[in-house]
């Protein structure tokens, strides 16, 4: 087995998602139909988890937060 | 880390309270940060612990077609699955979680916690393995067939919905 003929593992299919994976091994999709569709529909899952909407707190969360902290009592400086 | 919050729990104002019991935990307890831990990683493990313990609390349950994480054997992990028509979103959550509402939410959604956190960190927040397993103190191992397992059930949600 080769670079080219051995099929991807499942961390090297990840990464040629990212289109991270070195092209010696990516090669090796144009050769093999089995991994070829098990990568494309990895790639699908991956895509839709990166595209993802970021959520945000409702306006005010910060001052709310900040309400419930305990401020520590400045120390007394004695010395001047 | 309010994104995770709110996809572990899947309700807004929760997940509010969760980000609000992290904040006041990381501000108050800043002086046991340790410096060899990357900060957004120290936030993110009380963040999850908070959604993980308010889940075990609830006892909300959850399914996996690949069954119980510590199945190892093909037989353990089909003696240890559920079929996806088991815990169907009731029209009023549908309502709740519009947010959450996509077919990619929606099979998030239905991932068991351990599962939900490691996808989320990977995917979303765009952590390596090794920063995964560090901020969840998991093995290496355990996160990457976590994340495979979690993959894979996405997966199969998905293409069934399309068929």
């Amino acid at each position: 087995m080769t670079d080219t003929t051995m099929h991807l593992t499942t961390d090297e299919i990840e990464l040629w998602a990212q289109g991270l994976l070195p092209a010696a091994r990516a090669l090796h999709l144009s050769d093999c139909s089995l991994c070829r569709v098990e990568a494309d529909r990895e790639r699908k899952v991956i895509l839709e988890l990166v595209q993802l909407a970021k959520f945000a707190p409702q306006p005010g969360f910060a001052d709310r937060v900040m309400a419930k902290v305990k401020v520590p009592t400045p120390v007394k400086d004695w010395t001047g | 880390m309010f994104s995770l919050l709110f996809r572990m729990v899947r309700d807004r104002a929760l997940a509010e309270d969760l980000a609000q019991e992290t904040f006041i935990k990381v501000l108050n307890g800043i002086k046991s940060y340790r410096p060899e831990f990357k900060f957004s990683s120290w936030i993110f493990k009380i963040a999850n612990n908070a959604a993980i313990d308010h889940l075990r609390r609830k006892s909300i349950d959850t399914l996996s077609l690949d069954g119980a994480p510590s199945a190892e054997t093909p037989e353990q992990m089909r003696a240890t699955s559920l079929q996806l028509g088991d815990r169907a979103e009731s029209p009023l959550d549908e309502v709740e979680n519009r947010e959450l509402g996509t077919a990619i939410e929606r099979a998030i959604g239905m991932l068991r916690p351990e599962y939900r956190s490691c996808i989320l960190l990977r995917h979303v927040e765009g952590y390596s393995y090794e920063e995964i397993a560090d901020t969840l103190e998991l093995p290496l191992g355990t996160v990457k067939t976590y994340i495979h397992r979690a993959r894979n059930e996405l997966r199969v949600y998905l293409e069934d919905r399309r068929d």
